[in-house]
């Protein structure tokens, strides 16, 4: 299947997530590996996906799940080598998936050979790259990020005797983004994947890759030129490539890395996130529709990217403390589900295995401003191991089928990377690919529809969205449009049976199409269009004057 | 022919855009918007501050009114079109407003509250009255919390109250209440209160809503209806309650909704109050009653003016509800010529009241002249208190109406004799 040429590609993507580790072994050493990735493509074209977002591959120490990278042109020797990297990279482009890998700018592992050289003497000539001081006192308030581990954002190198700079763990040093000389080696390094053939770049801690005295160094005017600049050659030599951002900050901090469409071509709403499930259990859409009347525009070459659950917790920075207290509260009772200032569970857990609610909450990801990332394994409603450390919890091994080691290696069981799901509920054992591929009325199986459904047109990627309000706050409703093609969505957050008078007399001769039965509705007349929905029932309806 | 529903389809409407909801705070209105705005901003205060999670309704039912209270009403509501950022509120909270059918009627009003606290499933309700301009945030939470938390059924006020203000309420209402029913509720009659769901739907399964007590005096009946149906009680201090502008013409008024309610509720209740004994405490949360003593204007001289003209206009009235050793007694301290020497003595009016009350039951005349003729004698009985706690202190004023309530639970039997008597 030929990719498509549109430059624009991203707004129409259907992102995969996922881990090489993860997802299938090929090798029997108990860890996902490139083969694995590869052979599995044909699952993943079926879903119905059209971009996969790889989680860092590279060699690494593995403290921080790969995201202390100590090579940047390697593949760690676990996933397999670089011509296996290059064999998934053409067996996924010609099933028309493009491939997304992720890069940490901000920092490297301290067993990065720049690191080692950095820290060998005050003289060195990488001594530099990496951001020292003589004092932990500078850049006194500025917000430690992994408040569960670090005391400090200085940590003690006792080999040349000075602090370095860090905001994540102190195993990660920050690069000093003020030397030309950084700026350029990531330029290669990004440069070195693009020749390779990859579509993008999902580029991590984006916002704190500058510091300056007196700032919360976060967000500077200096790391938007860094940014820029990355974003200006990427263009100028490779036009049509991706970069997308990781900045955890609220929409209006956002709305910088968009610059004037000259920074990044996506970034994550994060603070959209929590508030879906937050309107979802309080039964109310204010949260979603005040959060995304926060949103600002974003030059038309921009999207947002949207996701319900990824590899990290459900972060909860981005929210007011009564809202956080509340999510804790009736998504994380058990302290065992709290890492950070987040919960770190899937989406299935998080829903109570409701499938009614799966389904809304899918239906909300796939038809909201935004290209939709669905986390890999919650299309089967996987569950997650809250008793593993950090969030490895949600990070266990894709669940293929009901046997040996749920498909997923032919290793020994207590060789694999970490323990499969075993309860009866979320286990391999109650879900995996293979039982849902055989029910047209599995959770797989409603994902294929519903993204083929999203995909059948250019209005959910490409549309504005305009809110209606109905009286009724249980009901969500809007109208995405493109063109000449409206649609409406028309969303029960509530758990009980509703009726909504909606006000569509703007559309007034319209007749509604349901998208997924293909049914026709009434017509759109000057009267309030009545419609019920069940719990937590959505329709997606296209208007048509016929 | 179906019966017509209290809700207007308009309401109705309403009511289902809010569905179900936790806890409900209703209004009844006719022409506040001198003091409504206040009020339903201060129980939006309230209802963000002590139950942010909890799905929240504002509830005006409104007699008419032709003037801003609806609007008024209307602006409280929290939403993703209307809404104050610096209210951090989780989630909408409506407050909607809707005329009843029939015109202005406090029971009318409570009665489309109580609805709609049935119809939204709520857990708990609360009603303010819209001229409560002294409200506290946390009046919401003392009012709703123990009904929410499943401690009580049925809330009721206390206040911090002038040592006279109220006069009614402890000169007849509170001590007759507490001697028929057994339970010392203070404020019987009360703007403020709440209940449970439950108890919501008890009180529109009762007979009163056919009766005139259903349209006056409701609030009296449902707190008899909550005694009665052995729901657990709770008295909540709430603080300071407005001095309301008490006008002579307003006594006929009061004592309908009040007395005529208290004595009408009898003849339903008949064999609860005939074998009640001595009352029990209500238990209390937050303090007891208090009273302030800041120096206060009262027209006694026209009290007691109107006591004795009343005793000598209505004689031939009196003389069909009172007994003849009654009435001459009351006929003697009309005549005394000084002041200093009336004296509407505690076993007295006790004795007064229980007359009328029987003389009620058996319908001796026009039971609303009953009522109205109670109002004269009960100026005489207002005279000696004002005259007895002049100089009185808070503890003192409290002793004098306990020993008052004392009297009446120990007399309580004398209304038995005349129930069942000829006379």
């Amino acid at each position: 299947m030929p990719m498509s040429q549109d430059q624009l590609w991203y707004k129409d993507a259907i992102i995969y997530q996922v881990h090489v580790r993860t997802f299938f072994d090929t090798n029997a050493d108990g860890i996902g590996d490139f083969r694995g990735l590869a052979q599995k493509l044909d699952y993943l074209q079926e879903l119905g996906v059209n971009a996969i977002w790889l989680m860092p591959f590279f060699p690494s120490p593995l403290r921080d799940d790969g995201y202390d990278i100590a090579e940047y042109r390697s593949v760690h020797s676990s996933y397999g080598n670089l011509d296996d990297f290059k064999g998934f990279l053409q067996a996924a482009h010609e099933r028309g998936i493009r491939v997304i890998v992720e890069l940490v700018l901000n920092h490297t592992s301290d067993q990065h050979p720049w690191f080692q050289e950095s820290r060998k003497s005050k003289d060195n000539p990488k001594r530099d790259w990496y951001v020292w001081s003589d004092t932990d006192t500078k850049y006194q308030g500025v917000r430690i990020i992994f408040v569960d581990t670090e005391l400090s954002n200085w940590a003690w190198d006792p080999v040349s005797k000075e602090y370095y700079w860090h905001r994540f763990f102190s195993h990660q040093p920050d690069l000093n983004y003020d030397n030309p000389a950084v700026r350029e080696e990531m330029w290669n390094v990004m440069k070195f994947w693009v020749e390779l053939g990859v579509d993008g770049f999902r580029l991590d801690a984006v916002p704190y890759l500058v510091e300056r005295e007196g700032t919360s160094c976060e967000n500077l005017p200096e790391t938007h030129a860094v940014l820029k600049e990355l974003r200006a050659k990427l263009d100028l030599h490779y036009p049509g490539k991706m970069l997308l951002a990781e900045a955890n900050q609220w929409p209006a901090d956002l709305r910088a890395y968009f610059g004037e469409g000259d920074e990044f071509h996506m970034a994550f709403h994060f603070p959209l996130m929590p508030r879906m499930f937050m309107g979802l259990k309080l039964e109310d859409r204010k949260p979603i529709t005040e959060i995304l009347k926060q949103t600002p525009q974003i030059p038309g070459s921009c999207q947002w990217c949207l996701f319900l659950r990824n590899h990290d917790e459900l972060t909860l920075e981005m929210v007011t403390d009564v809202e956080r207290d509340y999510m804790y509260d009736q998504y994380a009772r058990d302290k065992h589900m709290r890492i950070n200032v987040g919960i770190r569970r899937r989406l299935a857990p998080l829903l109570d295995n409701d499938r009614r609610r799966i389904e809304l909450m899918n239906g909300l990801l796939l038809s909201l401003p935004g290209t939709p990332i669905i986390y890999y394994g919650d299309e089967i409603g996987m569950g997650d191991n809250i008793y593993l450390g950090d969030r490895n919890g949600v990070r266990t091994p894709m669940q293929w089928e009901g046997g040996w080691n749920g498909g997923f290696s032919s290793a020994d069981p207590e060789s694999l990377y970490s323990p499969l799901m075993l309860n009866p509920v979320y286990g391999f054992q109650a879900v995996n690919v293979q039982s849902q591929k055989r029910f047209d009325h599995s959770l797989l199986s409603w994902m294929k529809r519903i993204i083929k459904v999203r995909k059948s047109t250019p209005v959910f990627g490409r549309g504005s969205i305009e809110f209606l309000y109905p009286a009724n706050h249980r009901i969500l409703a809007y109208v995405r449009q493109l063109d000449k093609e409206s649609i409406l969505v028309v969303n029960n957050l509530s758990s009980t049976a509703q009726a909504v008078e909606l006000d569509l007399r703007q559309f007034k001769g319209n007749i509604l199409i349901e998208m997924f039965g293909r049914n026709i509705f009434p017509r759109v007349g000057e009267l309030p269009y009545l419609l019920t929905l069940g719990p937590y029932q959505f329709y997606w309806f296209r208007l048509r004057k016929i | 022919m179906a019966e017509e529903s209290i809700l207007t389809d308009e309401f109705l409407r309403q009511l289902i855009d809010v569905g179900e909801a936790d806890v409900l705070v209703g209004v009844p209105t006719y022409n506040n918007a001198a003091t409504v705005g206040q009020v339903v901003q201060t129980i939006r205060a309230g209802l963000l501050k002590y139950f942010p999670r909890e799905r929240a309704v504002i509830v005006n039912a409104d007699g008419g009114s032709r003037d801003e209270t609806s609007n008024l009403v209307r602006g409280a509501s929290i939403n993703d079109l209307q809404h104050s950022t610096d209210l951090n509120a989780l989630r909408t909270l409506h407050s909607i407003s809707a005329e009843y059918a029939g015109g202005p009627a406090t029971g009318t009003a409570l009665r489309t509250i109580l609805a709609s606290a049935e119809l939204l499933r709520v857990s708990a309700c609360a009603v303010v009255s819209p001229e409560s301009t002294t409200i506290e945030p946390e009046w919401i939470e003392r009012l709703l919390r123990p009904v929410y938390q499943g401690n009580a059924d049925f809330v009721t006020p206390l206040y911090r109250r002038h040592k006279f203000d109220g006069l009614l309420m402890s000169n007849l209402v509170y001590p007759m209440t507490r001697a028929f029913y057994g339970k010392r509720v203070r404020e019987p009659y009360a703007s403020e209160f709440s209940f449970s769901g439950p108890l919501a739907g008890h009180f529109l399964t009762q007979e009163i809503w056919v009766n005139e007590v259903g349209h006056t005096g409701t609030e009296i009946a449902l707190t008899i209806s909550a005694i009665t149906g052995g729901f657990r009680m709770v008295q909540s201090f709430l603080g300071v309650k407005p001095r309301l502008d008490a006008r002579s013409a307003d006594l006929i008024d009061a004592m309908r909704q009040t007395v005529g309610a208290l004595f009408w509720s009898l003849e339903p209740n008949f064999s609860l109050w005939s074998s009640k004994g001595d009352s029990q405490p209500v238990p209390t949360l937050g303090g007891e009653q208090e009273v302030t003593l800041e120096p206060l204007r009262v027209n006694r001289k026209r009290l007691l003016a109107m006591f004795r003209s009343g005793v000598a206009e209505l004689e031939p009235v009196l003389k069909s509800i009172l007994s003849a050793p009654t009435l001459a007694e009351l006929q003697r301290i009309a005549a005394l010529s000084e002041e200093e020497d009336f004296c509407y003595g505690d076993e007295l009016w006790a004795r007064t009241i229980y007359e009328f009350a029987a003389s009620y039951h058996k319908a001796v005349i026009s039971r609303d002249h009953i009522v109205q003729a109670l109002a004269p004698l009960y100026r005489g009985r207002a005279f000696t208190f004002l005259v007895e706690n002049r100089d009185a202190s808070g503890e003192q004023v409290e002793q004098n109406i306990e020993n008052f309530c004392l009297t009446c639970e120990r007399l309580k039997p004398s209304l038995l004799e005349l129930w069942n008597g000829k006379k």
